[in-house]
């Protein structure tokens, strides 16, 4: 049922968000390039999303999860604007930023993996000391060396972004399809008792996921910062509700053993959507309505949550899907 | 939720917290400045931790069912602006105190009622609870006062008198009510029961569901009296930024006071010990003159040290649990 409700939806919300933002077209060329521009802004302002939630996609089908996201691109993206500006960013703070990513997402599956911390209490706790770190590399300051570094602003526009998205989405989907990797992922996730005993190196798979997730959250920050071109210690704050929300909305099982790509997929653009398309009806708000319409995004994102979780509890019996 | 016998690992989680308070305070004594005094501290503590420890105590219960509640902050935001508009509207101190406290205890209510009747992890109907009720104090806010700024001016005194001047009386008095009924009721004991196993609480008899759902309403009057305390002391009421994080400070003194989070174990006491600890930690590090900037980092760094260390210390029991 997912398969095609998910691009309803999707549809449903860019026409409902394209009459309220009041955009009228005059012919279907104009439309089209309306359409072509719109696309582009929404893939560019989700890609920080997208690729956490690849990663996030692959955490849950262990029955994990990652709370510690928003502070780890953050503190990632932080530490990366301490380094001077220009060509030499891209071989001292950008290998730097990567080795950083990867070890606070090996810390997290340390945590969970060696010493048995439950995953929602490891990230939660990394969560607050990633953020707290942040504090101490940044302070009060808001840096942005990054427009001044030669071709990094390319990975914030358009081809930048859309490349790296989809090359992650093609590598990992081409990878994850049938891999055995995923397989040991799913069993871990439906039973991690029976995976050991099914001789799975259950320790090593959950420190590899969550390391994906760091090099996923490495690449977010590179897109995030391209993009918004500064960054402070607070940055991203409750990104990791909209990651949840968009992978499991996407019909990924938070109780793990099950989840698809493609639906994390849709599950982003749905949210992203609607983010911005509150923001365009902001003007149709004021008339209409007695509140912000802003303000309606997190009534509706908790919705959304429900309403994504219920949908896959009816769906138990699907068959998992890469 | 103890009932006369504490479990060795819980009776030890206390007697390391106790110790772990007592250093805290003696290192304030000796880092204190001229001038500081000691007292102040101790006094001063009350009004400040009672918010946690109260929601604490709530959270407790919960998590002791094997359930959680990541929305209390935004709860706490809805019975906030509930109480900012009614003073705003003039009404008298008492029905704005009494709407405060009701406001959270029946949203918390709602929570486990929709937990009991949507059937889904707790996780994720106070996941999304936590992003929709503060969506919904904002509307509130909105709708009930035009051209509404931002926040919530409290002026008058007597609006303040429960965060102020009571805070300390109020928790003393909840503190040692919570832990008669720990000490002498049945239904901690269900949550214990429920926490440890759900099918063997079934097959006894019991119906996990309304157990479940029990603890929420438990946990939603301490955490509207938390609420009152919380919203009573500020000056400005502003939904967008309340309380924001008080979640994580709350589940972690809970964590860190020995409950398990997977349920099945825990006690107010060591809510109320592990949420003190914090809280020393944090007035010391002012103390010592730590830059406010590293404090975060060395909390949660805290959070990790103690509940790793648990964990790990907890593992062999685990694998043998298994095989058995």
């Amino acid at each position: 049922m997912r398969r095609w409700l998910l691009p309803l939806i999707l549809l449903a919300e860019i026409a409902l968000f394209t009459i309220l933002s009041g955009q009228t077209f005059i012919s279907a060329s104009d439309a089209g390039a309306y359409f072509q521009s719109y696309f582009a802004d929404l893939l560019c302002q989700s890609a920080p999303v997208l690729l956490l939630a690849f990663g996030m996609t692959i955490v849950l089908m262990t029955a994990g999860i990652d709370l510690s996201v928003g502070s780890l691109v953050a503190l990632v993206a932080c530490v990366m604007s301490s380094f001077p500006a220009g060509t030499e960013f891209w071989w001292t703070a950008v290998p730097l930023g990567l080795a950083l990513a990867l070890l606070l997402g090996a810390t997290n599956g340390a945590l969970i993996a060696w010493l048995d911390v439950p995953p929602i209490i490891a990230t939660l706790s990394t969560m607050i000391l990633y953020r707290g770190l942040c504090f101490v590399v940044m302070g009060d300051l808001e840096k942005s060396p990054f427009l001044s570094v030669p071709a990094y602003e390319w990975l914030g526009q358009i081809s930048g972004a859309a490349l790296l998205v989809l090359l992650t989405f093609i590598i990992l989907a081409f990878w994850l399809n049938r891999s055995r990797w995923l397989r040991e992922i799913l069993m871990l996730g439906g039973n991690p008792i029976a995976a050991r005993y099914a001789g799975i190196p259950v320790s090593r798979r959950i420190l590899q996921v969550y390391s994906l997730v760091g090099l996923l959250g490495f690449l977010a920050a590179l897109t995030f910062t391209a993009r918004n071109s500064s960054v402070s210690a607070s940055s991203l704050t409750g990104l990791e509700l909209q990651v949840i929300v968009a992978v499991v909305l996407g019909g990924t099982r938070v109780q793990g053993g099950a989840g698809s790509l493609l639906g994390t997929f849709y599950g982003v653009l749905i949210i992203a959507v609607m983010d911005e398309g509150l923001r365009g009806a902001a003007k149709w708000g004021t008339e209409h309505l007695p509140f912000k319409i802003s303000h309606l995004e997190y009534v509706l994102l908790g919705l959304l949550l429900v309403v994504g979780v219920w949908l896959n509890s009816r769906e138990k019996t699907r068959r998992p899907a890469a | 939720m103890t009932h006369g016998r504490l479990s060795p690992f819980l009776r030890q989680r206390l007697l390391v917290l106790l110790a772990g308070n007592l250093v805290l305070l003696i290192a304030i004594a000796f880092t204190m400045k001229q001038g500081g005094s000691f007292t102040d501290v101790l006094t001063r503590c009350g009004p400040n931790v009672a918010p946690v420890i109260l929601a604490g105590l709530g959270m407790t219960g919960i998590i002791c069912t094997g359930a959680i509640d990541l929305s209390i902050a935004s709860i706490i935001v809805v019975a906030g602006t509930v109480f900012g508009v009614l003073v705003d509207r003039q009404w008298p101190p008492l029905p704005c105190f009494a709407a405060c406290v009701a406001t959270a205890w029946s949203l918390s209510a709602c929570n486990g009622l929709l937990i009991r009747n949507l059937k889904m992890p707790a996780i994720i109907i106070t996941l999304a609870g936590l992003a929709l009720y503060r969506g919904l104090a904002l509307i509130l806010a909105d709708l009930a006062i035009p051209n509404f700024g931002g926040s919530l001016n409290i002026q008058h005194e007597s609006y303040h008198a429960p965060g102020k001047q009571f805070a300390s009386a109020i928790l003393l008095a909840t503190l040692v009510g919570a832990f008669v009924w720990e000490w002498f009721a049945s239904t901690p004991r269900r949550w214990l029961a429920l926490g440890s196993s759900e099918e063997a609480c079934r097959l006894a008899g019991l119906d996990p569901r309304s157990i479940r759902q029990s603890a929420f309403v438990v946990g939603g009057l301490f955490l509207g009296i938390a609420a009152l305390i919380y919203v009573t002391q500020i000056q400005f009421i502003e939904p967008a930024r309340l309380a924001l994080g008080f979640e994580l400070q709350v589940i972690g003194a809970v964590i860190l006071g020995g409950t398990n989070i997977f349920g099945g174990e825990g006690s107010y006491a060591g809510t109320a010990l592990g949420a003190l600890f914090l809280y020393f930690t944090a007035q010391w590090m002012t103390y010592a003159g730590i830059s406010p900037y590293f404090q975060e980092a060395i909390t949660g760094a805290l959070i990790i040290g103690v509940i790793g260390m648990d964990c790990a210390l907890h593992r062999n029991r685990k694998r043998l649990e298994e095989l058995a």
